[in-house]
């Protein structure tokens, strides 16, 4: 705040403060207000800034204690209560379970395969998407990758499940031809075809911006040199563009290792990922124990995975840039 | 075939596979019939009055904006005050606060909402409807942070100076001059909030109970036992609130943002 002196003589000859406009008057009780923090503080105020996110994030970091308490205690089926006395028992019943380890292997490999049929369809499009010099085409392919981003993953299975039920439109059509009707839902390759869809929009929004910084002269330069497309493109672009391919990877595999609505939507209860497993434990068995050492192990590898990409990334990667 | 046509040719193959649910599922809303069918059975709008007169829907709509706003609420002015502290001063340890603020990302949702389960269920929260914006704001907070953030990167940090030369207090300097600066960005940001704390699935799940059930996880448990065109009604309403949300965004920040390499 000023010295109260200058102020003073400015407002000499002047009526009352009431005369003011009132958005004056409350910067000013604003401004009273924000003087009221004493100097000597001064330097919490940028962790008065950064306490309501902290917060925010605390309760997240408050859950998963809780859960990894729960999970070092055993279920009571006589009371239905947690046990006082800790141990790994819950781990080593996962560990035991061959449910447990057939549900994780068909939620790896579905990683595997989902990750790399979207890497190849999401190049293409990301490439085409950064190329062309069509202003409005480049608009049309960001909204066709919007457009389902804000379309939660419920309606988008629905659309399947309409689409390819026994009387769906891919039916009829095979019908006309003399063939089918085929059962095409509820199968692992159902759940496969549904996390494709619905993990494309996010390899796209990795890999465009590692695209769009690859220079085109660069390609150009390879193809004067008398490189075909498919060497331009495995020996330039594919090399240049592997942080983003690196980025894409990781995140597809890390959301299709830890899904639940598309194994429990297309998938018919045949084709259970790990946290469908979870949600049984929780809601079928009332095995809160289990269900929570289960998690925590999922939690985990999940976490791993991403932090190795954030390691790839930096740590910049909310995208603030440091301090000046 | 050479490399453009290849590209091009996938490209719109991939546009077409991405376009394909949500239109099956406005297409489907106009059906006559009392089958959900693509293409619907001739044209009309009785569904979508159905939907008007179902209490059930209804409710897990208003539940589920209600949800979107507490979201919204709580993420914007937490998200924006971070973004501004973390460009604007040093941290001893910026790395570290950064990675802690990107744990919502880093930890599966499994994991996030399983575990706010069990707090909430400790807390005795479980039951009411504000937890569950609680929680969509706690699971994507780094969205707001991150749209904000492109904005005050941009931002000149002359331009505050200038306003306390002028005469501007810290109060005055924040609300006239820094706030309409990044305003687009934290916009954008309140948008995406807004938008995913709408069509939050998951978490909800394991958060609600029968009588706190929102939209989401209603379509989810309709489609689990029959499909009836009043679902595709009223999943048209998430078709059209995303149409709405790419125009805003476009307006405000533009969608090339997103091409752009850090």
């Amino acid at each position: 705040m000023k010295p109260d002196g200058a102020r003073s003589a400015l407002r000499v000859g002047r009526p009352s403060r009431a005369a003011y406009p009132l958005s004056w008057r409350a910067l000013d009780a604003a401004e009273a207000l924000v003087a009221l923090w004493p100097d000597r503080w001064s330097g919490a105020v940028k962790w008065l800034f950064l306490a309501p996110a902290l917060l925010i994030v605390g309760f997240l970091l408050w859950g998963l204690g809780v859960m990894a308490d729960a999970s070092l205690r055993e279920m009571d089926f006589s009371t239905y209560r947690l046990t006082d006395e800790r141990s790994l028992a819950n781990f080593a019943k996962a560990s035991g379970s061959a449910a447990f380890w057939a549900t994780a292997r068909r939620s790896l490999l579905a990683a595997l395969i989902v990750t790399a049929i979207c890497l190849i369809l999401a190049f293409p499009y990301a490439y085409a998407m950064t190329r062309t010099r069509s202003a409005a085409l480049r608009k049309l392919l960001l909204i066709g990758l919007f457009l389902p981003f804000f379309i939660g993953q419920v309606v988008r299975a629905y659309g399947w499940l309409i689409l390819l039920g026994q009387q769906g439109l891919v039916n009829d059509a095979l019908g006309t031809l003399g063939l089918g009707p085929y059962r095409m839902l509820f199968s692992y390759p159902a759940v496969l075809f549904g996390l494709v869809q619905y993990m494309l929009p996010f390899a796209v929004l990795m890999l465009a911006p590692a695209l769009a910084a690859v220079p085109e002269e660069v390609e150009r330069a390879a193809e004067s040199c008398g490189a075909a497309w498919p060497r331009v493109l495995r020996h330039v672009v594919i090399p240049m563009a592997r942080p983003g391919l690196i980025a894409a990877a990781l995140v597809v595999s890390t959301l299709t290792l830890t899904d639940f609505a598309m194994p429990a939507i297309m998938g018919g209860g045949g084709a259970d990922f790990l946290a469908n497993l979870v949600y049984d434990q929780f809601f079928r068995t009332s095995d809160a124990g289990l269900g929570s050492a289960i998690t925590l192990i999922l939690t985990l590898l999940g976490t791993t995975v991403a932090g190795v990409l954030l390691a790839f990334a930096g740590a910049s990667a909310l995208g603030v840039r440091s301090a000046r | 075939m050479n490399g453009a046509a290849f590209h091009w040719t996938v490209a719109a193959l991939v546009a077409a596979f991405l376009a394909a649910p949500s239109l099956v599922v406005l297409g489907a809303s106009f059906t006559t019939g009392t089958i959900v069918q693509f293409p619907p059975d001739g044209f009309s709008l009785r569904w979508y009055g159905d939907v008007l007169a179902a209490r059930e829907l209804r409710g897990a709509l208003a539940r589920s904006l209600w949800v979107a706003v507490v979201c919204t609420a709580l993420a914007v002015p937490a998200g924006t005050l971070a973004a501004l502290a973390l460009a604007r001063w040093r941290f001893r340890r910026a790395a570290a606060i950064q990675l802690y603020l990107l744990l919502p990302f880093t930890i599966p949702l499994i994991g996030s909402g399983i575990g706010l389960m069990l707090l909430f269920g400790e807390l005795r929260l479980l039951g009411s409807v504000w937890p569950v914006g609680l929680a969509a704001c706690i699971i994507n907070l780094p969205f707001m942070i991150w749209a904000v953030a492109a904005s005050v990167n941009a931002l000149d940090p002359e331009l505050e100076r200038a306003a306390a030369n002028c005469g501007a207090g810290p109060a005055q300097t924040y609300l006239l001059v820094v706030l309409p600066a990044i305003l687009p960005g934290v916009m954008a940001g309140a948008l995406l909030m807004f938008i995913l704390a709408l069509n939050e699935f998951l978490v909800s799940l394991l958060l609600v109970d029968a009588r706190t059930v929102t939209l989401p996880v209603q379509i989810y448990n309709s489609i689990r036992s029959i499909l009836t065109p009043d679902l595709a009604a009223v999943s048209t309403i998430y078709v059209l609130i995303a149409a709405v949300a790419i125009l805003i965004l476009d307006r405000v920040v533009g969608l090339d943002l997103f091409l752009k390499s850090k």
